[in-house]
């Protein structure tokens, strides 16, 4: 009885969910496989199924190749940057004996920046006429067109990231520290483990399962972007930033192609998925080898 | 089984209720009482939109069975972009305006649009508002109008002639040669300073070459046709002429694709194409820059040898049009009201006026009314004067995938120095020849 | 380790300059925002602290320059705050139900269903936006409110996050209130949801924040002015016509202020309840 009562409730209760997730999930995953086998272009009545020709057309433009790359070599830059920023700014609070949760809350404000804000605020602060700019020119006669060169466009767009999620990582990362004992230390010092080394040998190792989240977060990060490549570079300058959502987003609502841009889509969830599963692992393996999970 | 059953029957319940709860207040049609809502969608122009909500609202009082809601047309990513994700989205206006002869071309041909020609009334307003010539080359293959133009910029380069006399050039530069030598000049005196300073240069945006890479190309071919039907037929002579001027521009240091707000008020860069909105806004900016004391209008500069004061080039005109998905009644009611516009002369002033866009008219440049006009902001008789000039866009569907090619393999990539003029040609012709199978 | 106390006071001291140069570096785009949307127009852009200050920008905002057109500044701030404000209840309030079942009930296909959820979590959403677009416009949502709230109105995050909170809390607590004779909806409100208020504040901020500069899906199922966020406004406000910098900072700050605010008032109980969290 009371069995069959707990079933029902169950499945009353998680039905929201899964009500939502055969509408918007199930649904239009199956809907986008369909999608991606036809050529039709959102306005017109009739279209053709054409095969896997989306695919084949997909692998050779730039626009797609330049997307499946684009993501690793943000991945190289971004994730390398923000996580020595976080690190340092956890190691930086941690020791505040007061007011650390003021600080905390200040690096954490930049996460709250809507992705178009930043971009604009970047834009206008990089423009040929601004202080900076003029300073550069002037004084170091170094005249940088930030957003027209194709390592520098990405620099851009790595950095405002970069801005964006150091006190969110920075936050789960402080926690990580506290959380390591203190008489771990001590005992380590007993041990005659120096102080400028105490930070390599003992805190990263005890570190590294936060350690491994921020890194799972941020280069989970890196296949997300959007916003900030839309507002400040379109993909450009020649694809240098054109992620797999610029794609998606350019081929389905501004060239109106949805087949095209689903079969896209298909391909980017593809090496999506593949990406993280290999990261994980080798994070995984890395941390067990040494000893730190 | 049972529990997949209810599932089911919750997800038909919630969809049912969306679609109950489906109705949209924007998709206007004719009400109870008689009175027919049409929705019109001004240019994303400030200038413009003002002027069709008064004359709008006019209209209401002349007649109140009809109702029109003026909105702008949202910019993001374009224009274009945005009346198609509307058509898609069924939420379609009754009319535009804004749209160029290659646009309706992809919209006709995605039959999205209403032969203009097949509505009562129509022909009346080509009669009555003296534009028999003007429509003439906007007839589409299949005979038929699709787009009443409303006006036509011949598009101009503008000279910071102030500047320029600053660093030694007195006379504004018609020719490639000439052009250069003043940029040298200018670049000796102030190093700070770019002749063409335009982030637009280095974008791919497929309208964005209307502005630059067209109105040197229509005045160095002499208004050669780029693209007939499904046909590349590019004049590479001049082509190459005008990439090579570029690519020389840019050895000069006299280019700037950087992110500048305003780079020709500024005095950053001292040539830039100028249409003829952009005067209302320097009265509101820039009131310090006054025509023939700060800056000069001229058709693009020519390769040497060729005629400057006969040069060609680049027709911005748009016009209206009116969507299939609008009711007949919806139809009607539009041409009834664009013919009342049109009846009376003033309108058309009004709008050249406020606008300073030169209606699309057969006798801007003689008619009488519009003298006022000219006598306020002399600088727009040199647009008039300029008509016969101007060249319009190709009428390709595929014209943004097209004109995107030519940034991307040519023009673009002169600009940031990373391809010959010639390669960058060929690229481009390779490019569109491509699509255009 | 021999530091004499001067020594510890100047490590420390060191510490919280290089704390605070580091918090300024971080904070200052706020800060250029704020200062160029209150600067003269000249001074936009071009001085890096500005030494003219006008309200001209906020001005503008609100009443359109001189063209006279006003752009739905107003109107696309509550859109943003009905927006935010409906979606994330909906979202916690289906997170809080649909965890409790995950955690607490046991059922047939729980499991499953919990598997389901990481699966549906961790998989590219890119795949879904043209096929919920497309579904948005077959049912005649498209640019309506709904098309904004419903599509939104859940959160695989905050189901994981109540998931895993409601584990933790002892089976003893509910199995008590049970022999009192307690429904399962009030155990889910007399004691789930009053237990869980740490988590709930930073669920709530991390949803609502999320939401408020969502760009990409209310560009795409909005047309009608009537309809714009705020977010989405300030991307396509400025375009080849009408460049003014100024108005854009001030629409900046518009868009920023109200969730810097809510932190800051919240700051407390939101890093508490992350520490808690993450421990």
């Amino acid at each position: 009885m009371i069995e069959k009562n707990n079933n029902r409730l169950g499945w009353l209760f998680a039905s929201p969910y899964l009500i939502f997730s055969t509408v918007f999930f199930l649904g239009p995953l199956i809907w986008s496989l369909y999608l991606s086998f036809t050529n039709w272009d959102l306005i017109s009545p009739t279209y053709d199924f054409v095969g896997f020709k989306n695919f084949t057309k997909a692998l050779g433009t730039p626009g797609v190749r330049s997307a499946f790359w684009v993501t690793y070599k943000f991945m190289i830059v971004f994730v390398p940057i923000v996580t020595a920023m976080s690190l340092f700014v956890a190691v930086i609070v941690k020791g505040l004996p007061k007011l650390k949760t003021v600080f905390l809350i200040g690096f954490f404000l930049p996460y709250l920046s809507s992705g178009v804000v930043a971009s604009l605020i970047v834009k206008g602060f990089l423009s040929h006429t601004s202080p900076v700019q003029t300073f550069l020119r002037d004084r170091l006669g170094l005249d940088i067109d930030w957003l027209g060169g194709s390592f520098s466009a990405l620099f851009v767009v790595a950095m405002i990231m970069a801005w964006k999620f150091t006190g969110y990582y920075a936050l789960i990362l402080t926690s990580g520290l506290e959380s390591i004992d203190q008489e771990v230390y001590e005992a380590a010092a007993i041990d005659g483990v120096k102080d400028s080394q105490r930070f390599w040998k003992i805190t990263l190792p005890l570190l590294y399962p936060a350690i491994y989240t921020t890194l799972i977060l941020s280069f989970g990060a890196t296949f997300g972007i959007f916003t900030e490549v839309y507002q400040l570079t379109g993909g450009g300058p020649n694809y240098a930033t054109n992620t797999w959502q610029m794609e998606i987003y350019s081929q389905a609502f501004k060239n109106l192609q949805a087949g095209y841009a689903s079969a896209i889509a298909i391909m980017a969830a593809v090496a999506t998925f593949i990406s993280i599963f290999v990261i994980r692992k080798i994070l995984e393996m890395w941390g067990k080898r040494n000893g730190w999970v | 089984m049972k529990k997949k059953l209810s599932v089911m029957l919750a997800l038909t319940l919630v969809f049912t209720i969306l679609a109950g709860c489906g109705s949209k207040s924007s998709n206007s049609g004719t009400s109870a009482d008689g009175v027919t809502t049409i929705e019109f969608w001004a240019a994303p122009n400030p200038t413009q939109q003002a002027y069709w909500q008064k004359i709008a609202k006019e209209y209401e009082t002349v007649n109140p069975k009809v109702k029109i809601n003026v909105s702008a047309i949202k910019e993001s990513p374009t224009s274009e972009a945005s009346i198609q994700a509307a058509i898609a989205g069924g939420s379609a206006p009754t009319m535009t305006e804004n749209i160029s002869r290659g646009f309706a071309a992809q919209l006709a041909n995605s039959k999205a649009l209403v032969p203009l020609d097949t509505i009562a009334g129509f022909n009346d307003i080509v009669t009555k508002r003296n534009m028999t010539k003007t429509i003439e080359p906007w007839e589409f293959a299949d005979g038929h109008q699709y787009v009443l133009p409303i006006y036509s910029n011949a598009m101009l380069f503008g000279w910071r002639t102030d500047i320029l006399k600053e660093a030694g050039v007195n006379e504004v530069p018609r020719t490639y040669s000439e052009v250069i030598e003043a940029t040298k000049k200018l670049k000796a005196k102030y190093p700070d300073k770019y002749l063409w300073a335009k982030p637009d240069l280095a974008d791919p945006t497929s309208w964005k070459r209307w502005f630059d890479f067209f109105m040197l190309y229509n005045a160095a071919s002499d208004g050669n046709k780029f693209i007939e039907g499904s046909q590349f037929v590019g004049d590479e002579k001049a082509g190459v002429d005008v990439l090579t001027f570029v690519d020389n521009l840019r050895k000069e240091k006299g280019l700037l694709s950087q992110n500048v707000t305003e780079p020709f008020e500024n005095g950053v860069g001292v040539f830039t194409d100028v249409g003829p909105w952009t005067f209302s806004t320097w009265a509101e900016k820039y009131p310090e820059l006054q025509y023939k004391e700060n800056f000069e209008v001229t058709l693009p500069p020519v390769p040497d040898g060729m005629d400057p004061a006969n040069a060609k080039t680049f027709a911005d005109a748009k016009g209206i049009v009116i969507y299939a998905s609008a009711s007949p009644e919806q139809q009607a009611a539009a041409i009834e009201f664009i013919k009342w516009v049109y009846s009376d002369d003033k309108n058309d002033v009004a709008f050249f006026q406020e606008t300073n866009l030169p209606p699309a008219r057969d006798d801007v440049g003689t008619n009488e009314v519009f003298k006022p006009v000219f006598e306020k902001t002399p600088v727009l008789q040199e647009y008039a004067k300029a008509i016969p000039n101007a060249v319009p866009s190709m009428d390709n569907p595929k014209f943004n995938e097209l004109q995107t090619f030519i940034g991307q393999e040519a023009f673009n990539k002169i600009v940031r120095g990373e391809i010959d003029p010639k390669t960058g040609w060929d690229n481009m012709k390779k490019a569109i020849e491509g699509e255009l199978q | 380790m021999v530091g004499s106390n001067s020594n510890i006071k100047l490590r420390l001291s060191i510490r919280y300059l290089i704390a605070i140069v580091l918090l300024v570096i971080m904070v200052f785009p706020y800060l250029y925002m704020v200062l160029n949307s209150l600067a003269d127009w000249s001074q936009v852009d071009r001085k890096l602290i500005p030494t003219k200050f006008t309200l001209r920008s906020y001005q503008w905002l609100f009443t359109g320059g001189e063209t006279g057109i006003t752009r739905p500044w107003i109107h696309a701030f509550f859109n943003s705050v009905f927006v935010s404000l409906v979606s994330t209840a909906l979202m916690m309030m289906f997170a809080i139900m649909v965890a409790y079942a995950l955690a607490k009930l046991k059922f047939r296909g729980r499991d499953s269903i919990n598997n389901f959820v990481l699966f549906h979590m961790f998989f590219p959403a890119i795949i879904l936006i043209i096929p919920n677009f497309l579904i948005i416009q077959k049912v005649g949502l498209f640019d309506t409110y709904w098309a904004l709230i419903i599509p939104k109105a859940m959160s695989l995050w905050g189901i994981f996050m109540y998931t895993n909170f409601f584990k933790a809390v002892p089976d003893a607590f509910i199995e008590a209130a049970k022999l009192d004779g307690a429904s399962d909806f009030k155990i889910l409100y007399k004691i789930m949801m009053p237990m869980s208020k740490s988590i709930t504040t930073v669920v709530f901020l991390f949803l609502l924040m999320e939401r408020w500069t969502e760009l990409l899906w209310d560009m795409i199922v909005v047309r009608s002015d009537g309809m714009l966020t705020l977010n989405v406004l300030l991307s396509q406000m400025f375009g080849p016509y009408q460049s003014y910098p100024g108005p854009m900072y001030a629409g900046a700050v518009m868009l920023t202020l109200p969730i810097i605010i809510l932190f800051i008032i919240f700051g407390k109980k939101f890093q508490e309840g992350m520490q808690f969290n993450l421990k």
